[in-house]
């Protein structure tokens, strides 16, 4: 086959120059994979949060709840003896952590198998040789195991170990972390006798249907409550929207990264080869033909960067998949399944962003090589002249895209947050390099006293304008996106830190030890273990606890049910409210405190009133104060015991704060408690250092995906400056060639390829700067504030500015050696000869 | 009666089956002589010798023997006589012979099926449903003061110092049953002194005892109607550990209440080899509730055609003439409507039946109920 002569003069550039081609690839394979790793991590936790929803749900249409200690088995037995209601299923839920891998929790479904048929679809998955329903049923520590676990698996409860036997294997990939139990092993295994966690009902769709849960909700005592599993999934869902919401604001930076990445290794592919494109024009090659012969090429390069960054970014996704789930584990619910589930949907983004990146990246340089005359695209000056006279209206458009993207800001939604910052970050990736031109200008007086080399080194900048302004804009982006997270992280890590410091101000905090690794039920304090510890002597003053979910606007909050020591009560940092006039109505029991995230939500402040659901029906607070917190997006609320009592027949204490009298050795009251009381109840009984440690690090371990993915911004930053300066300087070997023809030694070659890089490294370090901190405003006061609803500090790292200018200018110096050592091993007759 | 030899093996699988196929697919046959094949009878009580009866004790559960059922059938009729059939049995059977652990309220051995059904003859429709229980949490269970069996809301229920008058209660959507039974006869005890040989084996016997003829009244709803209804029920009261032999197959068996006043049960074990089986036992009970024993000999039963379910393919007799020459008794036995297949996760065929013949020279008409377990296919229906 023959292939044109134009093509291949096209395309044997790219092969003759394999460090370009090799560079522009990865380009383009960086920013899709990231963008690509994010997606899918993200998608694989929404994917087995529905898939562990639905396996739970099954085919349920309604769902009974109940209150803190989920439902009395007589009405299960009431509801299918009295009310005759067939299509009902019990069920036992909850975590309990595996003895063998720490840190893996698995959840145990307990099930009536009787019940069991018209509701979940597991059962078709067990085959009739496997499954022993009389084991199941009948032996303590019988259950069906997903194949993975083997014949035998071992959990924790509280210190013991007990080991569950197959009695049947549950097959498939929406098993995995799944126990399915007889109702009464999973009551036992969870310490929940006479308890259910829910009941399952099959209603009739339609009039009929509607009927029966009137019936129902009229028979039902008033602290259970009838569901549709379909609405609180969705709720449950929406916790994890302001999470996942940041997740893809940090792939959308990437994406930004990335595609700033693809045009700076495109369009320098483009501009590059512009004498070549000229001389194809003088040979009477058509412009359209040059603009599809660009374009086509580009897509080549686009496509090879797209599949190698499929590869890359699958890779990358089954380790971040990891710390999404550990990240959603600590804040929101328990996710067992850690398996990277590969959406087409995500591939398909990743494509396109590939491709059209590329595409978008090629379309301006290919046409405007394909739109100058012949002779002009002959000349480098043309286009360097034509670039600085696009400097002003670069600087026009960035100084509008600022503007509009302040704008935007101010409306109040979050998405309006994110689009505002994004077009913050355009515009500051626009008046970049206007930014350089007047930073060399700056730099002219200095380098004028340093000799020829240096002022060679500075002026070069703006006379490969064309070349350095996209690299550097580029570099810019990807620092100040690191500058930015990195300060919102530390932020909210100050943030958290003083709140906790404040908050757990008692000496030692007793709670049971539980079971079940269970957010929705917390232990009971045995109340002999209270009222010894009120009359322990050593002990000033008592604070108990006692936290319930409750249902408010759709969604589940914590409403914490306290009688607080002063010295607790101090631990609040109210921040709307004056704080004696607040407390003191606490104490009534009538009036609630309320946490920032729920004021901010719901638009509620101190005198505002608020309807709760209680055992007794709805009932309404006022609001006495808004008390900073960030123990949960979704809101707490502080309500005095005196006052739940009136509205629930609850009187359990689930821990207590403990205040030593003055001269107490805490480690010794530490060991007396444990053995007085221990014998009565197993007691976890820490020291308030020990959970501040035990917060600080879950705080860790949820931003471990964002310390990584602004790593892995970083990383692409380094490899961009990296690859954009070493194709800038390799394609000047012509130009370093006839330097040294003309007298300069390979070290003054090295010195000037060094000091340019250097100096581009360090003006995207610099610029990056005053970007990242408008990044980082926005993020901590806009994002946050909108998705989480708390207010942040601004903290600002000293170091961190340092890092990052360090990081930049190591990695242009990086990508200025190779050029250097090239160039002092080539011969300069060669390189002349070359051309 | 033998009723349905359930197995606590057949139960396992019966509930796996259903736990296996949710909703309404279609649920696969069991063959049940296979079911019953490798029962395990370690640790249960056996019906191996007479036994001396004590009411009301014995009308409530036996929990060391692995099944018992409580079986009531019966032919009832509205002032206009429309005519209805009815079967609801409350089966009890045990997963192991001991109990095990009480680590909860829901850990139980003794587990309850039910089977409810009602035939509406004039309307020319069956309807039959199944449920499953633990007998545990108040779900199911049996006691005997007051005297109660239930199912959830399916339940036999006595006073509290005795089962009579007995009220029966069953719904099922909008299917609902509620009958109160009161005796006419005294109770039957059945085969040898309450101990009903079934194979050959000693111990594959249960004890058996019978309130062949129980005055009925109460109501039926049926869709959007109900019915006031009188007539008359049977109740068959069996527990036992094992039954069957192995080269037993299945079996047939009648409960009829002949309008002379007498009732007449006979059952029939089929044989795989296709010969009489002498356990083959039946009773002959008087107006004034005497009873007579009736051997296989005795009894002459022919099938009369046969029926192929349209929904399963199952083969059944359609009919039997049973002859008692003793007796000079020549009876014809026809089912009100042809399909009362009990299409449940085990399929049989029970269904009310009317009775006409001669007693002598007498004409003579009854009414009756009749269960029947499939032919195996390819084997002649004799």
């Amino acid at each position: 086959m023959r292939i044109p002569v134009f093509w291949r003069a096209l395309l044997r550039y790219p092969l003759w120059h394999p460090w370009q081609l090799g560079l522009t690839v990865l380009g383009i394979a960086l920013g899709v994979a990231v963008v690509l790793a994010v997606d899918l991590a993200n998608a694989s936790a929404r994917h087995s949060f529905e898939l562990a929803m639905n396996r739970i749900t099954g085919h349920a249409t309604h769902r009974l709840v109940g209150g803190p200690q989920g439902i009395a088995e007589t009405i299960y037995t009431q509801l299918r003896v009295e009310r005759g209601f067939q299509l009902a299923a019990p069920v036992v839920t909850g975590y309990l952590p595996d003895a063998e891998r720490p840190g893996q929790l698995l959840q145990i479904l307990g099930i009536d198998p009787f019940a069991e048929a018209p509701f979940r679809d597991f059962a078709a998955d067990l085959s009739g040789t496997d499954f022993d329903l009389r084991t199941l049923l009948l032996h303590p520590n019988a259950a069906l195991l997903p194949e993975a676990l083997g014949a035998e698996l071992s959990l924790k409860r509280r210190d013991q170990r007990l080991t569950l036997h197959r009695a049947g294997i549950l097959r498939g990939a929406a098993f995995e972390g799944l126990i399915v139990t007889d109702i009464a092993t999973a009551q036992v295994l969870l310490d929940r006798p006479g308890r259910l966690s829910h009941i399952d009902l099959i209603l009739p769709t339609g009039p009929t249907g509607e009927r029966m849960a009137a019936e129902l909700r009229a028979w039902l005592p008033a602290d259970l409550r009838l569901e549709q599993p379909a609405e609180r999934n969705r709720v449950t869902a929406d916790l994890s929207a302001a999470f996942s919401l940041n997740l893809s604001a940090m792939s959308l930076l990437a994406l930004m990264v990335g595609m700033f990445l693809i045009y700076n290794a495109i369009s320098f592919s483009v501009v590059q080869r512009r004498p070549l494109l000229g001389i194809l024009r003088a040979l009477g090659i058509s412009r359209s033909e040059l603009f599809i012969g660009v374009l086509g090429e580009a897509l080549l390069l686009g496509l090879a960067g797209t599949l190698l960054g499929g590869i890359l970014g699958i890779w990358l996704g089954s380790g971040l998949v990891h710390l999404v789930t550990r990240a959603i584990n600590d804040l929101y619910y328990v996710l067992s399944i850690r398996e990277l589930t590969i959406e087409p949907w995500s591939l398909a983004k990743g494509v396109a962003l590939g491709l059209l990146a590329t595409l978008a990246a090629a379309w301006l340089p290919a046409r405007e090589a394909a739109d100058t005359p012949a002779g002009a695209v002959l000349s480098r000056a043309h286009l360097e002249s034509r670039w600085r006279a696009a400097l002003l209206r670069q600087v026009l458009t960035g100084l509008i895209l600022l503007g509009v993207g302040g704008i935007i800001i101010i409306f109040h939604s979050l998405t309006a947050g994110f689009t505002g910052l994004f077009l913050l970050i355009l515009g500051c990736a626009l008046l970049t390099p206007p930014a350089m031109v007047g930073l060399v200008w700056l730099n002219q007086p200095l380098t004028a006293r340093l000799g020829l080399l240096a002022r060679m080194a500075n002026r070069d900048v703006t006379r490969h304008l064309s070349r350095t302004g996209i690299a550097v804009a580029a570099l810019m982006v990807a620092f100040s996106t690191a500058v930015g997270v990195g300060v919102m992280v530390d932020s909210f890590r100050e943030g958290v830190s003083i709140w906790i410091e404040d908050l757990l101000n008692a000496d030692l905090y007793v709670a049971p030890l539980s079971v079940a690794d269970d957010s929705e039920r917390s232990g009971v304090l045995a109340p002999t273990v209270l009222k010894a510890l009120q009359d322990m002597p050593e002990i000033a003053a008592i604070s108990t606890y006692r936290p319930i979910k409750i249902e408010f606007d759709h969604r589940p909050l914590t409403l914490i049910v306290t009688e607080l020591a002063p010295a607790s009560q101090a631990g609040y940092r109210l921040i709307a409210g004056e704080a004696s006039t607040a407390w003191q109505q606490f104490q009534t029991g009538e009036a609630v405190l309320i946490s920032e995230p729920l004021a901010y939500r719901n638009q509620l402040t101190v005198g505002d009133r608020i309807e709760l659901p209680t055992e007794q029906g709805p009932h309404t607070w006022t609001i006495a104060g808004v008390f900073l917190d960030y123990g949960s997006e979704h809101g707490r609320i502080l309500l005095h015991r005196s006052g739940y009592e009136r509205y629930w027949h609850d009187p359990a204490i689930s821990s207590v704060a403990l205040f030593a009298a003055a001269d107490t050795d805490l480690a010794h009251l530490r060991t007396a408690l444990q053995q007085r009381l221990g014998v009565i109840q197993p007691l976890s009984i820490r020291s308030n250092r020990d959970i501040r440690g035990f917060t600080l690090e879950i705080f860790e371990r949820t931003f471990t995906i964002t310390s990584v993915l602004r790593l892995l911004a970083i990383l692409v930053a380094v490899i961009g400056v990296f690859s954009a300066l070493l194709a800038l300087q390799l394609e000047r070997a012509r130009e370093f060639a006839m330097l040294r023809a003309m007298g300069m030694t390979v070290q003054e070659i090295g010195g000037l390829v060094s000091l340019q890089t250097g100096f581009m490294g360090l003006a995207a370090g610099l610029l990056a700067l005053p970007t990242g901190l408008l990044l980082a405003a926005v993020l901590v006061f806009v994002i946050n504030r909108r998705a989480f609803g708390w207010s942040l500090p601004f903290q600002l790292d000293p170091l961190l500015p340092l890092e990052t200018l360090g990081l930049a200018l190591v990695a242009a110096l990086l990508a200025g050696l190779y050029p250097s050592w090239r160039m002092a091993r080539t011969r300069p007759v060669d390189a002349l000869r070359a051309e | 009666m033998i009723g349905l030899s359930l197995t606590a093996l057949l139960l396992l699988i019966a509930v796996t089956v259903f736990f296996f196929r949710p909703h309404s697919q279609p649920v696969e046959r069991i063959a049940v002589g296979s079911a019953m094949g490798n029962d395990d009878t370690a640790g249960y009580r056996r019906a191996d010798a007479p036994r001396s009866f004590h009411f009301p004790v014995d009308h409530g559960p036996h929990p060391e023997f692995r099944n018992e059922w409580w079986y009531l059938t019966g032919n009832l009729a509205d002032a206009s006589g429309r005519r209805f059939g009815y079967q609801l049995t409350l089966f009890r059977i045990a997963l192991a012979a001991t109990p095990p652990v009480a680590d909860s309220a829901w850990r139980s051995h003794q587990m309850y099926m039910g089977h409810f059904a009602l035939t509406d003859i004039a309307g020319g429709q069956h309807y039959g449903f199944e449920r499953f229980s633990r007998g545990a949490v108040g779900l199911a269970g049996a006691q005997t003061t007051p005297f109660r069996v239930w199912l959830g809301d399916w339940e036999l229920a006595g006073t509290d110092v005795n089962i009579f008058p007995l009220r029966l209660r069953a719904r099922e959507g909008d299917i609902a049953l509620d009958l109160t039974l009161n005796t006419t006869k005294p109770l039957v005890l059945q085969g040898d002194q309450g101990l009903s040989q079934k194979s050959a084996e000693r111990g594959n016997a249960s004890y058996y005892y019978s309130y062949t003829r129980l005055s009925t009244t109460g109501t039926i709803r049926l869709a959007e109607r109900s019915f006031t209804v009188e007539g008359a029920s049977w109740l068959d009261r069996e527990w036992s550990t094992s039954a069957l032999g192995p080269d037993q197959s299945g079996w047939d068996w009648f409960a009829l209440q002949l309008d002379d006043g007498r009732d007449l049960m006979f059952y029939r074990l089929r044989r795989k080899d296709g010969t009489l089986d002498p356990h083959n036992a039946g009773t002959l009970v008087a107006t004034d509730g005497s009873t007579r024993v009736l051997h296989w000999d005795e009894v002459d039963v022919q099938p009369l055609g046969s029926w192929t379910s349209p929904h399963t393919g199952d083969r059944y007799s359609a009919g039997w003439r049973l002859r008692i020459p003793t007796e000079h008794l020549d009876l014809t036995v026809t089912p009100t409507i042809a399909d009362q297949e009990m299409r449940l996760t085990i399929h049989y065929w029970e269904g009310a039946v009317m009775v006409n013949g001669r007693a002598g020279d007498q004409a003579i008409h009854g009414q009756g109920y009749l269960e029947m377990t499939r032919y195996e296919p390819d084997t002649p229906i004799r």
